[in-house]
């Protein structure tokens, strides 16, 4: 039977990993994972996982009440815009940060700061979230 | 050979609504959406002179379903057109609806399969039918049109993890650009306030725009003397810090048109022909940048693409339309074209360069701010913005001399760029 790649993303998340693909042609990266390199467009991958560590290098947040119903509870949260160490960017919600003017800036002034990922379950869909440490 | 229309294709005619709300706005109460279709279509058609035996295809663009209720878009549209038993497509590129239209059409014409084709946009994003009814329409909440908006985003894993526009193509942006370039938030700010207001000055010089209020006539109304203390006021909030209310979109209900022909077959025309020269269509999905969010690489592409099938330089433009349905990510895509300086877009914006009248015009019918924003309407609203300033018939708005040589940038939800190179015959 086949498993949805989709799932298999989602279900890592829920174990603290983050699921990629490797480009057996280009050797490049493609997060979250997906049928073809998004690279090269080589459906020629291999299974890989990512460290979860890397760079908050922008930080805003999102509108409430949020266009998607799973986070009617969270929003307004921030969002972040982030490089992790193997060279992937990736946009994200940034746990523990109350999305205000004041501490955006703060952020914006010190930045890049470092994060690693911490998936956070939203409704029952275990989701991406990165936190600074 | 390829990268190239073997054969010379130009806009003949050209058609808008008034963009607004089906269910508020004068022009546009209690129409549906065939006949808000159908106003767009018949004013292309006259304004090109022709009729519907002339026309070999029609394409007919809607994106949100959800709103319309009417897939098979072509078939049922078509009669309401004129144009029974032609030729055509439903097809949507989402926010490059229309100009991508123009190109679908430029490619069948160029191969000469049909002389003349009518390119045709509608949507409506604040309204949906009241339950069955044919005629009467209810209005849609905010969320509810971004959510349905967003089923055109990258549903595998973006919108599912807490993704919206408004951080990723505002905030994020904005700060990129501060970083990038060293402008404070508050010169962010401050130069946002100013691009808003040459905005809603264009705005208030269009009467089919949806937002005709000056920014200072609304500062005064809500009980401000000082504009740029409304601007910094809670009646401005942060939707995605630092960007704010007023840089951001206004969503709308209407529809645009044009007539595509081939250029020998377009000579006695009542309006001059602009001709299509060449256009740019690349797609990038999210995260839409790397590192640096001022750089879209599908943005880098559509322009090459563009540039290179029109054979111009971006010296050679007179007057660009960004997508601008975030102020900021308008001035990226406007620096990334070539026609604004990198890293100076904030102080054209600034000093006012980006007015009708200044030396750098954009968004001259009032952006998607002003003018407002109808998904699949909207690339036809900014090329019937560009054809009327090339005619010289922008009106109050027209910039002179009339520009020769437009740009047309859009994006299509999420991220089609697509760019459209015009020039008067
Ligand atoms: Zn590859």
């Amino acid at each position: 039977m086949p498993e949805s790649i989709i799932k298999r993303y989602y279900d890592g998340l829920g174990e603290g990993r983050l699921v990629a693909r490797k480009c057996n042609k280009c050797g490049a990266y493609t997060f979250p994972p997906t049928t073809a390199c998004e690279h090269c467009g080589s459906f020629d991958q291999e299974w890989t996982e990512l460290s979860g560590r890397g760079s908050l290098l922008f930080v805003s947040h999102g509108i409430a009440p949020p266009p998607n119903p799973r986070f009617d509870e969270m929003a307004p949260y921030a969002y972040g815009h982030i490089i992790l160490e193997e060279g992937v960017t990736v946009d994200a919600i940034v746990k523990d940060v109350e999305p205000t003017p004041e501490n955006l800036q703060a952020l914006f002034e010190s930045a890049p700061v470092d994060v690693e990922a911490d998936p956070v379950n939203v409704k029952g869909l275990n989701v991406l979230a990165f936190k600074i440490v | 050979m390829s990268g190239e229309l073997r054969d010379r294709v130009s806009i003949i005619g050209v058609g808008c609504s008034r963009f607004g709300d089906l269910l508020a706005t004068p022009e546009l109460v209690g129409l549906s959406l065939q006949e808000l279709a159908a106003i767009a279509a018949q004013e292309a058609m006259e304004d090109a002179g022709v009729d519907s035996a002339e026309i070999g295809a029609v394409y007919v663009g809607n994106a949100m379903a959800h709103s319309s209720q009417l897939p098979g878009t072509y078939s049922q549209v078509s009669k309401w057109l004129g144009m029974q038993f032609k030729a055509g497509v439903h097809f949507e590129a989402q926010c490059s609806t229309t100009n991508v239209g123009a190109a679908m059409a430029a490619m069948a014409i160029a191969a000469g399969v049909y002389d003349k084709v009518l390119v045709v946009g509608f949507e409506s994003t604040l309204t949906k039918p009241k339950e069955l009814s044919p005629y009467e329409r209810e209005r849609i909440s905010s969320e509810q049109s971004w959510m349905w908006t967003d089923y055109a985003v990258n549903q595998a894993y973006s919108v599912p993890q807490g993704y919206d526009i408004f951080s990723v193509y505002n905030g994020l942006v904005a700060q990129g650009y501060c970083r990038k370039y060293g402008y404070s938030i508050e010169e962010f700010d401050h130069a946002m306030f100013e691009l808003c207001r040459t905005r809603r000055l264009h705005g208030s010089m269009n009467p089919k725009a949806a937002v005709q209020e000056t920014l200072e006539d609304e500062a005064k109304r809500l009980g401000y003397d000082d504009p740029y203390e409304f601007w910094t006021s809670k009646q401005n909030p942060f939707v995605a810090w630092p960007s704010r209310i007023r840089s951001l979109v206004t969503a709308c209900d209407g529809a645009s048109a044009m007539v595509l022909s081939r250029s020998e077959a377009a000579r006695n025309t009542p309006n001059a022909p602009v001709e299509l020269r060449g256009f740019g269509i690349s797609q990038g999905d999210l995260p839409w940048y790397a590192k640096d969010p001022t750089l879209w690489p599908s943005d880098r592409i559509a322009f090459q693409e563009a540039y290179a099938m029109s054979g111009i330089q971006p010296e050679d433009v007179d007057y660009l339309h960004c997508h601008d349905c975030s102020h900021i990510s308008g001035i990226c895509a406007a620096e990334q074209s070539g026609y604004l300086p990198a890293g100076e877009g904030l102080r054209y914006a600034e000093q006012g360069r980006l007015r009708f009248d200044g030396d750098r015009p954009m968004s001259t019918h009032g952006g998607r701010h002003a003018f407002g924003h109808a998904w699949a309407a909207s690339a036809g609203s900014d090329t019937y913005e560009a054809v009327k300033q090339m005619r010289g018939e922008a009106g109050k708005r027209q910039i002179h001399p009339a520009p020769h040589v437009s740009m047309i940038h859009t994006h299509g939800y999420a991220m089609i760029s697509t760019v459209l190179v015009l020039e008067r015959s």
